[in-house]
């Protein structure tokens, strides 16, 4: 098989393609390589606003096991060609299954599916990078441990090790997820195999219980990045709680924001809301409901107020609907209980209960999120304008109302331009919330397609002019958003990838890093 | 106390589960369609797939291509016999009970 009309990768010629594809097949196996159109469809990526050709891939390989990996490391280096790890490749919305750089080989680790220990003792798993959290949820089921996990709206299909080496967040008290990781096992660019924290000491046992080991800790620098391909992580599971009581608080009126962050942010703080509060708008929640667009507007542009107070009216959604629980013993739940029923009645909100939310889809799978209890409800999203066009745009923002108000007007100002609606929640980290907001469109209209890109363009920069940075970003603005982190962090970057990893075989261009 | 509640709750298992490293497969089409497909598809979130004899063809295509919102599915996830095999009971299934 010859790859003249393939994608090759940037500055290598047919010849020495061919050949280390070949040298990959004597590794893995005919039937774990592949390279025809068909066959590489699925790798494509999807929801990005760009051409199909930027991000196309020149091949897949599918190895099974960290000494194969190791061994196309070798390939990879000695004909220059660069390899794209990805997970469960379930990044939708954020690059999918795709390369940052077309012509890549993208490494799919989603065979490596082993669940490799769970101590039940210790509330830890250690698991493999093809893991899905269904998998891990129906492990758990089946052998009757008590023990929850925190997982991203995706769950069925995505899992823990690409969701954390993106920095992904999910629902319950562990949504933090980097933050509850614990050890990694990475195959560095040269074919080392690198354990980090407790885990570099071959006798060890505690490398799924102490993070940091001694010296630097060095866990960060594969998260968000190309140094390495990360082929087992540690991570620590929550003891299911006695009494779990979710619940949503919903709001009137947009400006409400600010009085709700203040409200909140203390509870959080101080971890009588332990888990990731979610304060969606009523257009994320609508077409989860679901509510169809098209029966409230049809006309051209964004949607306008008028009709989205009357989706609001009409379905009983709030301007705003918060979404958090309760953890711990009936006693302490009863207790922290009356706290939310006042800070509730104190700024006008109207309290659901798990009981009183039934019947209802979008409170159903959020409810289940915050137990880690793994479905696909948030693809309703894409039912709103059809067409399935996606794109995340996530600033951070301080946990301060009067920040989160700033931001959604900027940022629902910049998305009225373009024609194109505010979908958007916060996400309370800690002290800290991930705006995150989709960017909608129907990727089979044209016009619509190039104002999505030149939105989020323009969502990027006036956003970063203020200081607000991004915590995650697709693969086509890889760049630019590494662009608004200054100069002396690139730069970093460059050296340790110099060192890492001299002839930029992994995922040259992710995070922006390359040499 | 409470503590001590936690730890009664999960003292009955509390044993090391070594999973022994064994590579996770579908059984068969059944429990790919009701591990994935069905939390869309039965969900009120995609469209109802089953009882309307959609060829198997299409189904397989649609799940290797993706369309619109539907994202693509890889060998690596679905091995082209258990994606014929979802195909084929889709294809042939009846319609879903009304509630
Ligand atoms: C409706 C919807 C809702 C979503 N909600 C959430 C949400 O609540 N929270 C959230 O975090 N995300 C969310 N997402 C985004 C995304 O789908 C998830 O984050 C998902 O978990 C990422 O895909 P994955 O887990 O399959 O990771 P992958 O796609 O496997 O990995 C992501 C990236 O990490 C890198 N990578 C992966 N594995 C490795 C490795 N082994 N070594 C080195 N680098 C690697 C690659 O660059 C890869 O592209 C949502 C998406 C949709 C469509």
């Amino acid at each position: 098989m010859s790859s003249k009309n393939k994608a090759l990768p940037k500055g290598v010629s047919a010849g020495d393609f061919d050949q280390a594809l070949r040298e990959i097949r004597a590794i893995v196996g005919d039937e774990h390589v592949q390279i025809e159109d068909e066959q590489l469809a699925p790798y494509n990526k999807i929801m990005m606003p760009v051409p199909d050709a930027q991000h196309a891939p020149s091949a897949a390989v599918t190895p099974d096991g960290v000494e194969q990996i190791q061994r196309i490391m070798k390939v990879a280096n000695k004909y220059r060609v660069p390899v794209y790890p990805i997970s469960t490749g379930k990044n939708l919305g954020y690059g999918s299954a795709a390369p940052v750089q077309r012509g890549q080989i993208v490494m799919d680790l989603r065979r490596m599916n082993r669940i490799l220990e769970v101590d039940a003792d210790l509330c830890t798993a250690l698991v493999e990078p093809g893991v899905t959290y269904q998998q891990l949820y129906d492990y758990l089921q089946e052998h009757k441990l008590p023990l929850w996990f925190s997982c991203p709206a995706p769950s069925a299909i995505a899992g823990p090790v690409g969701n954390m080496v993106d920095r992904g967040v999910g629902y319950t008290p562990y949504g933090e997820h980097f933050m509850f990781s614990c050890g990694m096992e990475v195959v560095l660019a040269d074919g080392q195999v690198l354990r980090t924290g407790m885990g570099a000491m071959e006798n060890s046992n505690t490398w799924q219980v102490f993070k940091w080991g001694y010296g630097p800790t060095l866990d960060g620098m594969f998260t968000q990045s190309n140094y390495g391909v990360v082929t087992k992580m540690g991570m620590w599971l929550m003891p299911a709680p006695p009494d779990f009581r979710p619940f949503c608080i919903q709001y009137p009126n947009e400006t409400d924001i600010t009085k709700i962050v203040e409200a909140l942010r203390p509870l959080r703080i101080a971890m009588v809301i332990p888990n990731a509060v979610v304060i969606a708008h009523t257009l994320w929640e609508a077409p989860c409901t679901p509510v169809k667009r098209a029966d409230y507007f049809t006309g051209p542009g964004a949607i306008p107020d008028e009709a989205v107070k009357k989706i609001q009216a009409d379905h009983n959604i709030g301007a705003w609907n918060v979404y958090a629980g309760l953890y711990g013993t009936k006693e302490t739940n009863d207790a922290n209980w009356k706290i939310i029923e006042a800070v509730a009645a104190g700024t006008g909100g109207k309290i659901i209960t798990q009981e009183q939310s039934k019947g209802s889809q979008a409170l159903q799978y959020r409810f289940d999120l915050m137990k880690g209890k793994p479905n696909l409800g948030e693809f309703g999203l894409y039912n709103w304008r059809g067409g399935g066009g996606s794109i995340w745009f996530a600033p951070v923002s301080q946990a301060k109302g009067s920040e989160t108000l700033k931001q959604m007007k900027m940022a629902k100002d910049i998305l009225g331009k373009y024609g194109f609606d505010y979908v958007g929640e916060f996400i309370v980290g800690w002290r800290d919330m991930h705006h995150v907001i989709d960017l909608l469109y129907d990727r089979s209209d044209e016009t619509q397609t190039k104002n999505a890109y030149a939105c989020y363009d323009e969502l990027l920069h006036t956003f970063a002019k203020e200081g607000y940075g991004m915590y995650r970003a697709n693969t086509a603005f890889a760049e630019k958003v590494a662009a608004t982190y200054g100069p002396v962090k690139r730069d970093v970057e460059k050296r340790l990838k110099k060192a890492l990893d001299p002839n930029n075989i992994i995922a040259p261009g992710r995070c922006g890093i390359s040499l | 106390m409470h503590a001590r509640r936690f730890a009664v709750c999960l003292g009955s298992v509390a044993v090391l589960v070594a999973a022994g490293g064994a590579q996770a497969a579908w059984r068969d089409g059944g429990e790919a369609y009701e591990k994935v497909c069905r939390y869309c598809h039965e969900a009120n979130v995609g469209p109802v797939l089953k009882g309307r004899a959609l060829p198997a063809e299409y189904i397989q295509r649609v799940v290797r291509m993706g369309n619109r919102a539907m994202p693509a599915f890889r060998r690596s996830e679905i091995d082209d016999a258990t994606l014929a095999d979802v195909a084929r009971r889709i294809s042939t299934s009846a319609a879903l009970a009304r509630e």
